[in-house]
């Protein structure tokens, strides 16, 4: 596999992306969650807004957007990834060069990630700067990039989900929809499962919980995150997510095994299944 | 296996099974500077073949080799050397013609030097003033001018057109035919599949013709017209005074001359298959005082031979 076909790839994919109007959309919304509810709790419920949690409103914008609108994010972006280049007909020509396939795929993968990963960045930058801009100096940045980091970690499940479902359907709209259910299911599940430890205190309730994707997933940038921030903002921050998982470890760990399998099925699938002629 | 080494493409029992389908056994080669016209009816595997060829689907049974590689196993090198234009080109609309080649020479390693190549790419193939428009916004007889260029980016030894002239008008179609040549006289190779049989008759030197999945001729032009026709028909153009009695008279009876019809330019003569008169035809006319302004086989021959050749395969 040669780098430079990857690069190649890469860059075609986010180029691509960046062509489809639904991804610049979600850079429009990008700039609209990071900039907008601190203008407007400026503007309507200043009083909310206590001077301790003054110091500590980037968290909002960083953290609330992980559970749903980053997940979301990932689904748009690789659910096409693959299949929309059998829908129009492209992956054809574009394979038909001397190029491995695991050179296309991995650098499709990575093209789309890459456009992720700008987006959660866009996002904590947006936050931070909005923060800094409406409530005056903020606190406890040191652990932003850590934050980011795993943000960008824990988004590589869902994305890589779709991007599998992508691949098996060749269906844009449906590998979409069948990745999205999982993404809602997964979190529905986990919401009845807390209630249910909640209600009965059986353990068999949270076990389960820590194995779904999306427990994983939320859980991972507040479990970094927790250690180093004031009793105040977590108490707001656990109105967006409480984390299920144990510790950093098994969450990171988690949520690598989801990646790694929806990768290893799609490229394996991918690798020996003919390349489809237009699919319409 | 027996290959001839100047052979570029090789198909040995080549079986693709779709379930309810069966493309093959496909048995034919094609050799280096073959200019190769691939004929069959809508679903006859023509497709098929062609993406067995770039290892674009895999064969159930059978050999397929490409530069004596499998396109498959070895894709990048037996692709290497491969141009490769779809049958609907359905290439990226958000790119421009320049971004589009300059991906493709990118997928084939080549680095931003090739710019200049690139722009004379787009110069051969007509297209060099939409250089930056959306391929979107272009016609669809310019996209397919787009996919041929594509497929000649880089050094392709073998270009593999799937109906290249669709939707090119007149002039796009005497600057492929004089491009494509030049690329085989430069030592070139060329498959190309079309329904446009006077194209493939003025292109190519010989067809591969497959039809329900079979292979059912391979080899030249002349010798298909030869195998699928009872009968052949001579044009004789003639100046005045014109087709004469005592001309018609003489030409029928010449051996095999089954049939011979007088017109406003001369005359039509239908001969058996297995006989050429042409000369002695051609010596009745000068002898009888008439200049001899052409003499040459019916243009819808290519036509009424693969035709012929179907029904009798369908039969």
């Amino acid at each position: 596999m040669r780098a430079s076909r990857v690069l190649t790839f890469a860059r075609y994919e986010a180029r691509r992306a960046v062509a489809r109007k639904k991804v610049l959309a979600l850079v429009a919304l990008t700039i609209l969650i990071g900039t907008a509810p601190y203008y407007l709790l400026d503007v309507i419920h200043t009083s909310l807004v206590t001077p301790p949690i003054r110091p500590y409103m980037w968290v909002l914008g960083v953290f609330l957007p992980q559970a749903f609108f980053v997940q979301f994010t990932a689904l748009l972006i690789a659910a096409g990834s693959m299949s929309e280049e059998y829908e129009q007909g492209t992956a054809e020509v574009l394979l038909s060069k001397p190029v491995s396939r695991e050179e296309y795929f991995f650098g499709k993968y990575l093209g789309g990630y890459s456009l992720l990963v700008s987006i959660v960045t866009l996002d904590a930058m947006l936050s931070v700067t909005s923060a800094t801009f409406v409530f005056g100096p903020q606190m406890g940045l040191g652990i932003l990039p850590l934050t980011v980091l795993s943000q960008m970690l824990a988004a590589s499940v869902f994305y890589s989900v779709a991007f599998m479902f992508g691949e098996l359907m060749r269906r844009s709209s449906l590998s979409y929809i069948v990745s999205a259910s999982v993404f809602f299911t997964s979190e529905v599940i986990g919401v009845y499962l807390n209630v249910l430890f909640s209600l009965t205190g059986s353990g068999i309730y949270r076990t389960a919980n820590l194995y779904l994707p999306t427990s994983s997933v939320d859980s991972l940038p507040l479990l970094l995150a927790e250690p180093k921030l004031p009793s105040v903002v977590l108490t707001i921050l656990r109105f967006g997510a409480t984390p299920v998982e144990p510790s950093v470890l098994v969450s990171a760990l988690l949520i690598l095994a989801y990646t790694l399998t929806a990768v290893i099925v799609s490229l394996a699938y991918f690798g020996s299944m003919d390349v489809a002629k237009r699919v319409t | 296996m027996g290959q001839r080494l100047d052979e570029v493409v090789t198909f040995q029992q080549a079986v693709k099974d779709y379930g309810p389908k069966v493309i093959g056994p496909i048995t034919f080669s094609v050799q280096g500077g073959e200019i190769v016209g691939f004929l069959g009816p809508n679903g006859s595997g023509k497709s098929t073949t062609i993406r067995m060829l770039l290892g674009l689907i895999k064969p159930t049974s059978g050999v397929v080799r490409l530069f004596q590689k499998d396109p498959l196993r070895e894709h990048v090198k037996a692709l290497a050397h491969v141009g490769y234009s779809p049958e609907l080109p359905n290439l990226q609309s958000f790119l421009s013609p320049r971004e589009l080649l300059r991906l493709t020479a990118r997928e084939l390693g080549l680095d931003e030097e090739t710019n200049t190549q690139l722009i004379d790419i787009l110069e051969d193939v007509g297209l060099v003033q939409y250089a930056d428009y959306k391929i979107a916004k272009l016609s669809k007889g310019m996209v397919q001018r787009l996919s041929v260029a594509q497929a000649m980016v880089g050094t392709p030894k073998i270009l593999i057109l799937d109906e290249p002239m669709i939707g090119i008008d007149p002039a796009g179609v005497v600057q492929f035919r004089s491009m494509f040549r030049d690329f085989v006289k430069d030592g070139g190779t060329i498959i190309m599949s079309s329904h446009i049989l006077s194209e493939v008759e003025a292109l190519c030197t010989s067809l591969a013709v497959i039809h329900s999945g079979r292979m059912v001729f391979r080899g030249g032009v002349e010798g298909f017209i030869q195998q699928s026709l009872s009968s052949r028909s001579l044009v004789v153009e003639v100046g005045l005074p014109g087709a004469t009695e005592s001309l018609v008279r003489r030409i029928s009876s010449m051996p095999g001359v089954t049939r011979v019809t007088p017109n406003t330019t001369g005359m039509l003569v239908e001969m058996k298959k297995e006989v050429d008169s042409r000369a002695e035809i051609a010596k009745a006319v000068v002898e009888s005082g008439s200049p001899l302004l052409g003499l040459h086989y019916s243009g819808s021959e290519l036509d009424e031979a693969y035709i012929n050749a179907i029904r009798l395969t369908t039969q």
